[in-house]
């Protein structure tokens, strides 16, 4: 007997086997070491940067709202995790379990601050929550920056003055420097776990979207007041779309923190939360497959363009233009669909000249 | 006991007196309409006894419970499912999912069930699947279940809506203008849908319509507000000849 696969399952296995092949693809062109160190260093920023594109396509393709506070969400989570790993670094020496606790913490924390910035705003109507996120990314990315942290025999110091005004003892450690971020993060995050944590994530949301909290989420977004006249509390669903963006936004920054030695508070800047937003529209608001390639590939983008140094963001902005043109003109979609489906058309048939027939019909 | 009982009820906006001592009495399984010239508050009824607007006085009791001054989601929760006079469905959403989110709060599992898919997820799954083509196959849908609910035909569109506000299972169902919009085949094949509603679902209906056809057809009482008052009430015939309704339709 064989079962028959709705479209969305289907859609979704899709996504989950071309992960693989590529996942796949990469191991083998690593381990033959044809991949330049340039890209290497490039394999755990893509991970990171589809798990916070496919994030935030949750809330703005699914739930329908703007939220530019990717990079703040990201940022709560790089330095939980940070701080976490960096106080247990010597207690907890098993590689593993340390990352995986530091995942947590750093999900948790930012899930946290996602319902505190949730709860009154996502009761209001309009572009109330793009506002408020611009401003906490904002914000968040000043604290860190002008905050200091170190530990000594007689237990945590917090200042937001300077590194004196800890007053450490002598055989106390900083562990965020102000501007200066943290340093002696343990590398834990390599492309095999940043592409497993990618998997796992895009699974949660497919399955999100898939479920009967999904479908109340999609309906919201569709239409506010019949959602309410069938008695979905809207709030709520809100609430828990965001609180997972701010999740999985988090889980990304732990990823992040944990890929390079030294970890500052200014990477995290609005540019950030444009670009993943970017990655979002480019894919497809809504589509979670499209934000995976868009981000991989605009990540690689300026990289691939470096041997025509002096031009480079040039193409990269004409390249963005073309994508965006492309995307979202109908006339153009329908052009390249068509010639498509032909190309389609004449593969099949120079494989076997019945099936194509067969495919006409 | 009546199923619905309206006492008094008023709503200001301003200096406005939208409607003001309106009263109904609604019996299990009446079919009922409320009938009125443009601008007479029907819809603002529809939008007090549905908890959109918070009426000013006045009392709503729905089967015994008083439901006056609940928000949207409680009173749907007590009984109440509505349509609306400008189409509203969840347009991206396929035929049977906007059913299955009118089955929303009747078939339930956690958000962690559905993201880990335990098998509790599969089981509820499978139930609502049953229960919602159930339903679109009372409204002849079943064939489009699988299709985006923005591609179905107007009058289609209607009835999804009907069907929809059925799987949150109501005692009352009220239908806003169900036939606004429609050609006088869709509007007979509408009455028939409603009746059979009413009959299959034990259902009590409340109707606003312009249709006089419609009116005239399938409501057993009507009701007929005038200038946010009500103007008179009873048995569909006597109301449809009284000079008042008439000369509040057609002017002196």
């Amino acid at each position: 007997m064989k079962k028959k696969l709705n479209p969305q399952t289907r859609k979704s296995f899709i996504t989950y086997g071309l992960l693989l092949i590529v996942f796949i693809a990469v191991e083998i062109l690593l381990k033959t070491g044809s991949i330049s160190s340039m890209l290497q260093g490039l394999l755990v920023p893509i991970c990171v940067y589809s798990i916070l594109a496919v994030s935030l396509n949750l809330t703005v393709g699914i739930l329908g709202e703007l939220s530019l506070g990717q990079a703040g969400f990201m940022c709560v989570g790089a330095y939980a995790s940070a701080i976490f790993s960096n106080l247990v670094k010597d207690s907890i020496t098993q590689p593993v379990l340390r990352f995986t606790l530091a995942i947590f913490i750093g999900g948790i924390v930012a899930a946290i601050f996602g319902i505190l910035i949730g709860i009154p705003v996502l009761r209001l109507r309009g572009d109330y929550l793009a506002i408020v996120t611009l401003a906490f990314g904002e914000i968040i990315k000043n604290v860190f920056a002008a905050l200091y942290i170190g530990y000594d025999s007689a237990g945590l110091h917090i200042s937001l003055k300077s590194q004196g005004d800890l007053g450490l003892k002598p055989d106390g450690k900083m562990i965020i420097n102000g501007a200066l971020g943290i340093g002696g993060t343990p590398n834990d995050s390599t492309f095999e776990i940043a592409f497993v944590i990618l998997f796992i994530s895009v699974i949660i949301i497919y399955n999100f979207i898939h479920s009967r909290t999904g479908r109340a989420v999609m309906s919201i977004r569709d239409n506010r007041i019949a959602a309410e006249s069938v008695g979905l509390n809207i709030t709520k669903y809100k609430l828990i779309t965001f609180a997972l963006t701010a999740f999985l936004a988090g889980v990304a920054g732990v990823l992040y923190s944990h890929n390079f030695y030294s970890l500052q508070a200014s990477k995290f800047d609005y540019n950030l939360s444009i670009l993943v937003l970017v990655f979002v529209v480019l894919g497809g608001i809504g589509n979670i497959r499209g934000s995976i390639i868009a981000a991989a590939v605009l990540t690689l983008l300026p990289e691939l363009l470096r041997s025509i140094n002096n031009y480079r963001m040039l193409f990269y902005a004409v390249i963005l233009i073309v994508m965006m043109i492309c995307t979202s003109n109908e006339t153009i979609r329908t052009f390249f669909i068509r010639n498509f489906q032909k190309l389609k058309g004449l593969i099949i048939k120079n494989k076997s000249g019945s099936e194509t027939v067969k495919e006409a019909e | 006991m009546a199923l619905l009982e309206v006492k008094k009820l008023g709503i200001s906006f301003g200096g406005l007196r939208a409607v003001d001592e309106f009263s109904i009495k609604i019996e299990k399984g009446e079919l009922y309409g409320l009938i009125g010239p443009n601008g007479a508050g029907k819809t603002t009824v529809f939008n007090l006894l549905t908890g959109v607007y918070k009426p000013t006085d006045g009392s709503i009791t729905l089967d015994g419970e008083d439901i006056t001054g609940r928000n949207t989601i409680q009173i749907n929760k007590a009984g109440i499912a509505r349509t609306f006079q400008n189409i509203r469905l969840f347009h991206n959403l396929s035929v049977i999912d906007n059913v299955k989110v009118g089955l929303h709060n009747h078939y339930k599992y956690s958000s962690g069930t559905g993201v880990f898919r335990l098998p509790k997820f599969f089981k509820t799954e499978k139930e609502m699947n049953k229960k919602a083509l159930e339903l679109l196959s009372v409204f002849d849908l079943d064939k489009e279940a699988y299709l985006p609910a923005s591609g179905l035909p107007y009058g289609k569109q209607r009835k999804l809506e009907i069907a929809r506000a059925l799987a949150t299972q109501p005692k009352l169902l009220l239908l806003d203008e169900p036939a606004a919009g429609m050609n006088p085949n869709e509007t007979a094949e509408l009455m028939n849908t409603i009746r059979s509603v009413r009959d299959n679902f034990d259902m009590t209906v409340l109707l606003i319509e312009h249709d006089m056809s419609l009116v005239s057809g399938i409501c057993e009482r009507l009701s007929v507000l005038n200038f946010g008052q009500l103007l008179c009430e009873g048995k569909t015939s006597e109301v449809l000849s009284n000079p008042e309704v008439i000369k509040a339709y057609l002017g002196d």
